[in-house]
């Protein structure tokens, strides 16, 4: 065995900040798999889905509960994101060929906006209406923000999960950053 | 005494004080005071020089359109030209000095341009100026320029900052005066989603200035009430001092929101914020700007619009003059004889320009003013500030205040910004919004020629809810609020013809109407000539109190009607936006994202500068103690790789999952080489062609299984590639099945090159074979190192070296080089960045971005046998056009000095040895050239005609602009290891 062992780098070092009460933290134990539906597959992909977490598949915009903690999100006509904690192959074997599979946990960072100013310093920076409304809880939208493709996903009242690129997750930083300083 | 000119009411705070400067004068205001206020309550009547003629002005209006008082606002960095005294909202320790002046603003050096005045009219500087030609821009202009103008710029860096953001709404309220407040109780009673945006730091429009009543309460009191309702609704969002300045596409508006305009200092928040608003329905409530009419010595501190002064005196509790004379076309002009009067100041006389009786307010009400129908004002006195007016019938009238009415102009403009045209209304002699309106926009109140109050507060009422029924709400039945409707006969009397000297039309640009006549004789016909030859029209006011009274005189010059005559363009943004604003936090470092490898820290802390590719940095040499420059640190990591173990990151390379049961078809689609029979476990180098022919992106695609293929491309076309790809899979062959993820930020990979390269990477991998039998020269493997960290092998090589890419999932990346690093010790292994990794692809002659500049095809690149032509492939078939394959096609070659301690230059073009250097002798160019550490001397690749055929040949690569011309040989592309043995062993 080699003499050497790695070990993983949150792409933020596990970032965790309070801003009057409004917190931004790095969520660092999420898997993230790109979920494909073979051309003429959507059934197949659908029964495969319902005997192995339990759910329906989700209309594009809309998350699913995936059982274990697991969201499924519909990302596209026939793609879907699972995220979890130890997804990844799991969810491959789960899908038992149903799908094609793509680990995308290194692709993306999260970061989890919980509390009074998230939605004040999002207005900063999302270009989309995050109303109750337009966007209510569990809803998902793929957005840009800072210039940064990103997936935004509506926890809870003024609970949002925020995802983007990993390569640029200091800048993605930076911009939730600064509007919360500009919004407080 | 201070503040001689307030007095009682207005909506004030008398019981705080705030003091403030005017060019270095201490004087006292209160909060709810503009500057402008403030500084007529304190007797200031001279504010500014003008434009051209540095002649003295006054306050104007009492709003943003004001022309005149524009002030320098703050100090030093902070300062900013061109602030209008009249939105300036005053606090205490605000700091203003007077613009466009040379020595003091009383006694102005350059005034002695108001002598020269007849000289000086539309245009002359373009008729003036013309000899000796080069003077103009070295002489005529800089002089014109520092005697003309505005405000100056501090030439300091903004110190403040500036956001942006984005607010969304089913109705958006643009303007909050009777028709606004109206309209935004009566949506926002109906549960829809309001924004009520008003330029003003208090919501009320003229609500705040008049007399009038609703509901039975004062005007202002009522709005106050409107506002309080409107705040404790959850569902209306309140956007005091936010100006909505552009009307766009999809019912998207621009505002700026002045968030600590108001306030002494900033405390590190956003100064500003430029709000993109998405509305799906709005309407325009923006009220209506007042006009003057146009008469002889017309501009002097003190002459005012009437509207303006009634402003003064009823919201701001100040006195514009102690003996105020009124000179209108309108009944509206009479309400500022009216309240001032009630107010207790002295009305010296009412000017009517109509003929016959006064309107319904006697003059009873005016005791000892001269009132005259039929009458005109045809000059003035008072140098600096306006002593007494001249009438047609020889009057003379002592007077420190002419408020001047020539009726009320619709704000239009929002309903113009896409293309729109107003229409005219003879009964108000104003244009008003036409039917041509940005879709989803509608307009209510003085906005859409509701001139009077009852009627404006009820169609906001009514078209609010409208709007909200249009998208679905039940509308409020409550009715409108109840007022009535003022007096309000207008007539069209723009300009007094008689008596001499200027009259002026924009005080702004110190505009005559003799320059508009001028400019008429001299032929510029369209009224839009007439703005550019004038400047009538321009700079930070865009002309709202000139525009309409100069149209009415070029229609009356040239017989035509004023719609006949039409009106300029208008175009965002309505108010001033400062590029500041525009730019939002975008600024410096943060301008754009940046792109960090996984090993970007590691770098850092091994010396590395960094390069911009794209958004990437990427590390381009790591400098060791002891190197004098660049060239030490890349010779040296070249050499090392040459003969040991070198270490990249090529993290930056598009890499792009690719999947589906056509997966291999696809791809054979996509690239002009053959992919369709790649083994599995195997990588190939791959060539694409545009749709033209042309090549653009090369690459290695590797087989992990039957339908699992991972591509990478060059870190420039990462995402076109992407894009292209994505486009191809869903609109040219949807029927094929094909999934593809961007994989580039989950991995971080590194080349590790070199000789010993294998026995490093023998010492992480988890017992898997990577000897040359098992793992030969493009062999690719899904693996474990370091203990059972998954990972991708791939043995390729871009240095021409033995040679291997190692990928690991990104969070393992900053681990991985450390471990690379440390087990590469023994071989003393050297990180190499972009510049070693560009000399080693050059010795070893493969193209790169220089080569593949979109203008070169697969045979210029001598790769013309990749492009299969037993299959179909994008860019294939017009790959075959003959002028692409002409006998004397460029091709590429390698190149060296003749004298080999010459350096080859990039650019340069050659030429035969005995040809002139000239366009008609060029047989191609250099296109990459590198010190080769391994050779010893100076390196190139260039595109030559017929250069397969010249291998051996001397030619001449000169170069102009270095003022080089050297010989050189043209040689075979590979400068190292030609027959590949070193990257097979």
């Amino acid at each position: 065995m080699p003499d050497f062992t790695l070990t993983a780098e949150p792409f933020l070092g596990g970032y965790s900040r309070d801003f009057d009460g409004t917190t931004l933290v790095e969520v660092t134990d999420v898997s993230i798999t790109s979920i494909a539906q073979p051309l003429g597959g959507r059934e197949a992909l659908a029964t495969a889905v319902r005997s192995a977490w339990g759910c329906a598949l989700p209309a594009p915009g809309e998350t699913a509960k995936a059982g274990n903690g697991h969201r499924l999100f519909c990302t596209g006509p026939d793609s879907f994101l699972l995220t979890g904690t130890g997804v990844g192959d799991p969810a491959a074997k789960a899908l038992k060929g149903a799908a094609y599979v793509t680990d995308q946990s290194d692709a993306w960072v999260t970061l989890r906006l919980t509390g009074p100013l998230a939605r004040p310093a999002l207005e900063r920076i999302c270009p989309i209406d995050l109303h109750p409304d337009a966007l209510p809880v569990k809803a998902f939208a793929r957005t840009v923000m800072e210039h940064l493709g990103a997936i935004l996903l509506v926890e809870g009242a003024d609970d949002f999960t925020l995802m983007s690129a990993s390569s640029s997750a200091k800048s993605f930083l930076h911009g939730i950053e600064v509007s919360l300083a500009n919004a407080a | 005494m201070s503040q001689p000119n307030r007095i009682d009411g207005g909506l004030i705070d008398r019981s705080q004080t705030l003091s403030f400067t005017f060019n270095g004068r201490t004087m006292q205001g209160h909060p709810g005071d503009t500057l402008a206020s403030a500084l007529l309550a304190n007797g200031q009547r001279l504010i500014g020089r003008s434009f051209k003629y540095h002649r003295p002005r006054g306050v104007f209006t009492a709003g943003s359109e004001e022309p005149n008082a524009l002030v320098h606002l703050r100090k030093g960095a902070h300062r900013e030209p061109n602030t209008r005294a009249t939105t300036a909202e005053l606090f205490a320790g605000l700091e203003a000095t007077s613009q466009n002046h040379r020595g003091p603003l009383n006694f102005d050096l350059m005034a002695a341009t108001d002598l020269l005045a007849p000289w000086l009219g539309a245009g002359f500087y373009y008729k003036t100026f013309m000899w000796p030609k080069a003077f103009w821009e070295k002489v005529y202009e800089p002089i014109i320029r520092a005697s003309a103008g505005l405000g100056s710029l501090s030439k300091l860096e903004d110190p403040d900052s500036y956001d942006k953001g984005f607010l969304h709404c089913d109705l958006l309220i643009v303007g909050a005066g009777p028709a606004g407040l109206s309209a935004a109780l009566a949506a926002g009673r109906s549960g829809a989603r309001v924004i009520l945006a008003d330029e003003d730091f208090r919501l009320g429009g003229r609500l705040n200035a008049e007399t009038l009543e609703v509901d039975g309460m004062a005007g202002s009191d009522w709005a106050a009430t409107a506002m309080a309702e409107l705040a404790s609704m959850d569902n209306v969002r309140n956007l005091p001092r936010t100006t909505v300045y552009g009307a766009y596409d999809h019912g998207i508006y621009g505002a700026l929101e002045r968030r600590t305009d108001h306030l002494a200092t900033a405390n590190g928040k956003p100064r500003q914020i430029l709000w993109r608003v998405y509305s799906k329905r709005a309407l325009l409530t923006a009220g209506a700007t007042e006009r003057p009419i146009a008469f002889p010595m017309n501009d002097r501190p003190g002459v005012m619009l009437a509207g303006a002064v009634r402003t003064y005196a009823n919201r701001f509790g100040v006195a514009p003059g102690k003996r105020v004379a009124v000179f209108t076309n309108n009944d509206d002009g009479w309400r500022t004889a009216t309240d001032l009067a009630a107010k207790g100041v002295e009305v010296t006389a009412v000017i009517d320009a109509r003929t016959g009786t006064a309107p319904a307010t006697t003059p009873a009400t005016f005791p000892g003013a001269s009132i005259v129908m039929g009458g005109r004002v045809v000059d003035s006195a008072g140098r600096r500030g306006l002593t007494s007016i001249t009438l047609a019938n020889g009057q003379t009238i002592p007077t420190d205040c002419l408020a001047v009415s020539g009726g009320w102009s619709p704000n239009v403009h929002l309903t113009c910004h896409q293309q729109g045209r107003p229409e005219w209304r003879d009964d108000i002699a104003a244009f008003v919004p036409a039917a041509d309106l940005p879709p989803g926009l509608s307009v209510a109140g003085a906005a859409n020629g509701k001139l009077t109050l009852a009627a404006a507060l009820a169609e906001g009422r009514a078209k609010a809810n409208a709007a909200v029924k249009d998208l679905g709400f039940t509308a409020s039945r409550k009715a409108a609020p109840k007022a009535e409707d003022e007096a309000s006969e207008t007539s069209a009397f723009w300009h007094v013809s008689e008596g001499k000297g200027r009259a002026w039309l924009d005080l702004q640009n110190d505009v005559t109407v003799k320059d508009v006549l001028q400019s008429h004789a001299e032929g510029f016909r369209s009224v839009e000539h007439m703005k550019r030859y004038t400047t009538l029209g321009m700079a930070t006011d865009q002309g709202k109190t000139a525009n309409i009274p100069a149209l009415a005189i070029m229609a009356q010059q040239t017989d035509k009607t004023i719609p006949e005559t039409g009106t300029t363009i208008f175009r965002p943004p309505y108010t001033p936006v400062p590029i500041g604003a525009l730019a939002g936090r975008s600024r410096g470092k943060t301008f754009r994202p940046t792109r960090l490898t996984p090993s970007h820290q590691w770098a850092k802390e091994s010396g590395a500068s960094f390069v911009e590719t794209g958004n990437w940095l990427r590390a381009e040499w790591f400098a060791r103690p002891g190197e004098q420059g660049w060239r030490d640190s890349v010779d040296r990591e070249v050499e090392m790789t040459r003969n040991s173990v070198g270490i990249c990151d090529v993290t930056t390379l598009g890499k792009i999952d690719i999947q589906g049961r056509d997966a291999a078809e696809f791809l054979n689609k996509i690239y002009a080489n053959g992919f369709a029979k790649l083994p599995i476990g195997k990588v190939r180098y791959g060539l694409m062609l545009r749709e033209d022919g042309f090549a653009y992106d090369d690459g290695t695609t590797a087989r992990l299984s039957d339908t699992h293929f991972i591509m990478t491309t060059t870190t420039a076309n990462a995402v076109l590639v992407f894009r292209q790809m994505e486009f191809a899979r869903q609109c040219l062959w949807p029927g094929l099945d094909v999934h593809m993820n961007s994989v580039t930020d989950g991995w971080a990979q590194y080349a590790v090159a070199g000789p010993n390269s294998r026995k490093l990477l023998a010492k992480l991998v988890d017992g898997f074979d990577i000897s040359n039998a098992a793992f030969p020269f493009m062999a690719c493997a899904s693996l474990t190192v370091c203990g059972g960290t998954p990972a991708r092998l791939f043995r390729i090589s871009f240095s021409g070296e033995l040679a291997y890419e190692i990928a690991v999932p990104a969070r393992y990346g900053d681990a991985m080089i450390r471990a690379l690093m440390a087990a590469g010790k023994e071989f003393d292994a050297t990180p190499y960045g972009t510049e070693a990794l560009g000399v080693m692809r050059i010795e070893k002659g493969h193209a790169a971005g220089n080569e593949l500049n979109g203008q070169t095809t697969a045979l210029n690149l001598g790769m013309a046998r990749m492009v299969s032509k037993t299959k179909d492939s994008i860019g294939n078939t017009l790959s075959e056009r003959p002028g692409m394959n002409r006998d004397d096609a460029i091709k590429l070659v390698g190149l060296r000095p003749v004298d080999r301690s010459k350096s080859l230059s990039a650019g340069a073009h050659f030429v035969e040895r005995k040809t002139q250097a000239t366009t008609e002798n060029d047989l191609g160019w250099m296109t990459s050239v590198a010190y080769s550490p391994s050779l010893g001397h100076s390196i190139g690749l260039g595109f030559l005609q017929r250069g397969d055929a010249r291998v051996g040949d001397i030619l001449r690569a000169v170069n102009l602009i270095h003022d080089q011309d050297i010989e050189v040989e043209v040689v075979p592309t590979h400068f190292i290891d030609p027959d590949g043995r070193r990257l097979r062993a």
